[in-house]
């Protein structure tokens, strides 16, 4: 009878093995240059606006890729282009969705998450329909101009992005 | 003299030094020089590049005159703890205005040197002060080259790209 069990879960785990869950995971992520030059894009496209900004782009799995604190900037620029980034690469969406649902719901759940910030100014870095990180910029007047500026930097490596 | 009148006559000998010291150089607002984003980018990509011709996957940080962060590049290529690294050995080589292998001399001469328990700190070589002058205006610093020997090239690298801008 115990036999039986065993061999029943050696089944099952064959079973298992066989699927496609078994497979590693192939993703394309950003290259060093790549984040370099989409942050050091939204700086200098703000800039020559006449608005000095701090950016940061992050990776797949949210991790600071590069940190740009522009000339200038409020002190709180920086931390605050994190966490526009961050909810960016979380919700696989632009942050001002975020900001906007947050103003339809203001106790909405993914609010009180560490680093979600319900402002305009970060979006998600896309290949296809697959969100490989997110770049957040902040200090401009207005978060549209935030975000005008990160969409400079990833229209900077647009070609790259596939 | 009353009570009121010493009163008023330490607040009078109060007011004097006050001024006193007002008119020394304390007084006027300090004037120095930073580093500006691009200058800052330009040296961190620089060491990140030159570590990478010789074969070394490094991540790098420029930090500005009171340590702050102005460029802090994570290299995915390169071992995740280099990022952390990289910013301590630069926080490192700003607060003693030295490169941070000295400080890692200094404790290998004394493991309990009080400043290795301070935040921030780490005795490894790779960073560099960033000077104009003798004004050490910040510091560069790179980690996931095999030795810090050669995460301080790269560095010096970075600080070399620039040296025509830092005066």
């Amino acid at each position: 009878m115990i036999k039986s069990l065993f061999l029943a879960g050696a089944v099952a785990s064959l079973a298992l093995a066989g699927s496609a869950d078994a497979q590693l995971v192939t993703n394309k992520d950003l290259s060093v240059t790549m984040a370099v030059t989409i942050a050091q894009t939204a700086v200098e496209t703000c800039k020559a606006q006449g608005y000095n900004v701090s950016a940061h782009v992050l990776g797949r799995a949210g991790e600071v890729l590069v940190a740009m604190r522009g000339d200038d900037t409020g002190p709180h620029t920086l931390e605050n282009s994190m966490k526009k980034a961050w909810t960016a690469r979380a919700q696989r969406a632009p942050s001002v969705n975020f900001a906007n649902a947050v103003k339809q719901n203001p106790t909405i759940g993914a609010l009180h998450l560490t680093n979600m910030v319900p402002a305009q100014g970060g979006l998600p870095i896309m290949v296809g329909m697959d969100v490989i990180g997110a770049v957040g910029v902040s200090g401009a007047p207005g978060g549209d101009k935030d975000e005008a500026c990160a969409k400079a930097g990833i229209d900077k490596v647009a070609a790259m992005l596939k | 003299m009353s009570t009121s009148d010493f009163r008023i006559a330490a607040i009078a000998l109060a007011g004097a030094l006050t001024c006193a010291i007002g008119a020394g150089a304390d007084a006027q607002l300090l004037t120095h020089k930073d580093l500006p984003v691009a200058t800052a980018t330009t040296m961190a990509m620089a060491a990140i590049d030159a570590c990478k011709a010789q074969g070394y996957n490094v991540s790098a940080h420029v930090l500005g005159r009171e340590g702050q962060v102005i460029v802090a590049i994570r290299n995915p290529a390169a071992g995740f703890a280099t990022f952390e690294n990289s910013m301590k050995k630069a926080y490192t080589a700003r607060t003693t205005r030295a490169p941070s292998g000295k400080f890692a001399e200094t404790v290998k001469g004394n493991p309990n040197a009080a400043q290795f328990f301070l935040t921030n700190f780490v005795a490894a070589q790779g960073a560099l002060p960033i000077t104009v002058g003798n004004d050490v205006i910040g510091a560069i610093g790179i980690s996931g080259a095999p030795g810090g020997d050669k995460d301080e090239v790269c560095a010096k690298a970075g600080i070399d790209k620039v040296a025509a801008q830092l005066r």
